[in-house]
């Protein structure tokens, strides 16, 4: 395929990225996709100039990206649909169409992402309906019954089985996107914090090595050793909070609350390191703002103790319940070949058997040199999907306690340059719950003119979706917790 | 039988007992102090460098309806006059009273009305509105739940339909899609009710007071009851500031 290849992190120049043709631009991609890349990008490089799009394909086996781009003519912005044959482009195309007014051709399932009420191919967009005796429609949110996200779910059930479920999401567009090109640097890191508050570490993380590689600043290993930590921490308490919903949602109250108090414990460990129990404030340009100190080490080691002797009786009892794995095993299987198809990603993706870890496959900061290893179980069900958090759990801790006790020295911060004139950046991380990339592009000036951000819930809620069909309705929750997606790093 | 028994014991006894005089870790960004210190001159780097435009200056005050806790203030202040403390106690029945200048030492809530108190003294449940919430703030809120904040033994609950709620608590900055969806489940909710706002995005659109993508009017036309500043609020903060409006122990 004809393309720029680059590494995660790795600056270029956007003159470097060949622009096809419509037809050498759609064979080139395809091309790409029937080699097994997985796309995460598909949108102008300058937002401004609508009818020049890349794409940008990954190749888990040679850890490069592959960025092709198409010029368009300005007055037919359109191309022949790849989702027929590769699903995973599907809502890539989708987000397309409804952001820069692209009509790709034959496509399979043209819906909005985010805007409500959006005429699509000229008229207003439905619902798919199951028609039949005795089908029926469950129609549910965006208000949940819980202190939750919004979004619309719509069931298609005969009897108790459903038969398919259409996630509708949007409800938390607040615009990341658009107001990460007209705020200023202050206001950048604050905003990257709020793109989901359940993966600040991840995001920011994401955003400040995209502006590190644009402004070409060496980062100290002392501060990338403490944001992999920090970023473990986050995994970890995420996960017990995941696997505490589960526990809730089939019953094991005893477990669910044990589970709760070890999340205190580590987002407790963080606010001692930097003062917010999420990560807020740890992360600047150029390094990080709180440093590990003898007080604070002996603190967070002590509660981390803790956290490891509890946290594998707490599992032991879960994952030997028969009540609990009853419900967990080949419930809501979702399998490695459709898994594939469709482009999972993250810890869903692993719990079906595909082997990747952005940590592993696209190495970036400590990862570099202090590796973790990749986990996978092969059944996609419920159970996969929780029993892998338990392992990343015990495998997040290892890294952790290994760290820290370990501890290069060295400045924590760098100081920061200005942004190179029309160059370019991808920065993949793998937060908690999967792949999280940022891209940006900057004009003459060095201002950033676009800023793209794909969360993995972004991949993964058709994940969901298919994970439901022919499953009970009453298993939802359950299976919904076991995806554990995030509404706002969709809705962006 | 013997091993759900075992994990009970495991899990001791982590509740927080006494949630007016808990303590937080001393890097905790929670009420701003502002000395009684002259400014260089001229400098207004607070003013500059606020990512959210909470501060004014000559007196300095810091909104916290506006304020994201970030440290950036504080590190920017040549002189010292700005350092946040690890003071929890922040929420309040008025706006007003969000904005902290020189001598500002607590933030208090004024006592609800009688009438309140006695309908919703004893129970009061809540019906919460993500409306662009970013899961900070929903996160804080289950930890309200959670073994070490219980906020059940106070009568508090969170419920999953507006028609059992007494009032609604809303979470980020209402986003042009959650703004009808926040109207309606307002409307749902039975006379008398009341409304928290949570967090800087819904007090005043926080960082997101920028976005055009956000639709505020609710909050313009109906009274809000209680604020809850931070970003996210620490479970204290919201335990605190409902027990002091319910005049609670």
């Amino acid at each position: 395929m004809i393309s720029l290849q680059v590494q995660n992190n790795q600056p270029f120049r956007i003159d470097e990225i060949p622009f096809l043709n419509k037809s050498d631009f759609v064979d080139s991609v395809s091309e790409g996709l029937s080699n097994g890349f997985r796309m995460i990008g598909l949108f102008p490089a300058d937002k401004n100039v609508t009818h020049k799009i890349i794409s940008l394909l990954i190749d888990p086996d040679f850890s490069s990206i592959h960025i092709t781009g198409g010029e368009f003519p300005k007055d037919k912005l359109e191309f022949e649909s790849f989702a027929n044959q590769y699903p995973q482009t599907n809502y890539f195309e989708c987000e397309l169409a409804e952001n820069y007014g692209y009509e790709p051709i034959g496509h399979p399932w043209l819906r909005p992402v985010r805007k409500q009420n959006i005429i699509l191919g000229n008229k207003p967009y439905q619902f798919y309906k199951l028609e039949g005796d005795e089908v029926h429609e469950v129609a549910v949110g965006p208000i949940h019954a819980g202190v939750i996200e919004p979004g619309h779910f719509r069931f298609q059930c005969h009897g108790e089985l459903v038969y398919h479920l259409e996630i509708n999401l949007g409800y938390q567009h607040r615009g990341v996107e658009a107001m990460m090109l007209d705020t200023k640097n202050n206001q950048r890191v604050v905003l990257s914090e709020s793109i989901t508050g359940d993966t600040v570490i991840g995001h920011t993380y994401a955003h400040c090595s995209v502006i590190e590689s644009l402004t070409d600043t060496q980062i100290s290993l002392r501060a990338q050793v403490i944001r992999s930590v920090a970023e473990e921490f986050e995994r970890i308490a995420m996960h017990l909070s995941g696997l505490g919903g589960v526990a809730n949602d089939v019953g094991l109250a005893i477990v669910s609350s044990s589970y709760g108090r070890l999340r205190t414990l580590v987002i407790n460990s963080l606010a001692l390191l930097c003062g917010s129990r999420f990560g807020r404030g740890l992360f600047i340009y150029g390094g990080v703002r709180f440093d590990f100190n003898d007080e604070n080490v002996k603190q967070i080691i002590s509660n981390l103790e803790i956290v490891r002797k509890d946290v594998s009786a707490i599992n032991k009892f879960l994952f030997s319940s028969t009540g609990a794995l009853t419900r967990f095993e080949n419930t809501g299987i979702v399998n490695k070949d459709i898994a594939q198809q469709i482009g999972l990603v993250g810890m869903a993706a692993r719990s079906s058997g595909i082997e990747t870890d952005a940590r592993i496959n696209y190495p970036y900061g400590a990862y570099r040199y202090f590796p973790v290893s990749l986990i996978t179980l092969p059944s996609g069900d419920v159970f996969a999907r929780a029993r892998l958090r338990a392992l990343e759990i015990d495998e997040s801790l290892r890294f952790i306690f290994e760290q820290m006790e370990n501890l290069s020295d060295g400045e924590i911060k760098s100081d920061v340059g200005s942004a190179n004139p029309r160059s370019g950046i991808v920065s993949i991380v793998e937060g908690w719950r999967g792949e999280i990339v940022h891209i940006a592009f900057t004009d003459s000036e060095g201002k950033i003119i676009q800023y793209k951000i794909k969360d993995p819930s972004f991949n993964n809620w058709y994940g969901l979706s298919l994970a439901l069909r022919k499953t009970a309705i009453s298993d939802f929750p359950l299976c919904n917790k076991s995806f554990d997606l995030s509404y706002a790093g969709h809705d962006l | 039988m013997i091993d759900a028994i075992k994990l009970r014991i495991l899990q001791g006894d982590p509740i927080i007992h006494d949630v007016r005089n808990a303590s937080l870790p001393k890097l905790f960004r929670g009420l701003p102090v502002i000395e009684n210190k002259s400014c260089a001159n001229e400098c207004s780097r607070c003013v500059e460098i606020c990512p959210t435009n909470a501060i004014s200056i000559n007196p300095v005050k810091i909104d916290l309806g506006l304020c994201v806790f970030c440290p950036l203030c504080e590190e920017a202040c040549p002189g010292k006059v700005i350092h946040f403390t690890n003071e929890y106690k922040i929420a309040s029945d008025s706006r007003e009273s969000l904005i902290v200048t020189n001598g500002t030492n607590t933030i208090s809530v004024e006592k609800a009305s009688e009438k309140i108190r006695s309908y919703f003294g004893r129970s009061l449940k809540l019906r919460q509105i993500s409306a662009g919430g970013c899961n900070g703030c929903e996160l804080e809120l289950n930890a309200l739940s959670n073994v070490n904040f219980d906020i059940g033994r106070y009568g508090i609950e969170f419920v999953a339909s507006p028609r059992h709620a007494d009032g609604i608590v809303i979470t980020g900055p209402i986003t042009q899609n959650m703004a009808k969806a926040t109207e309606i489940c307002y409307d749902a909710v039975p006379y008398p009710k009341i409304i928290i706002l949570i967090g800087t995005c819904a007090i005043s659109g926080g960082i997101f007071q920028y976005s055009e993508e956000t639709q505020r009017k609710f909050l313009e036309e109906n009274k809000i009851d209680l604020f809850i500043p931070g970003c996210p609020p620490h479970p204290l903060t919201f335990i605190h500031g409902l027990l002091d409006w319910l005049d609670k122990k």
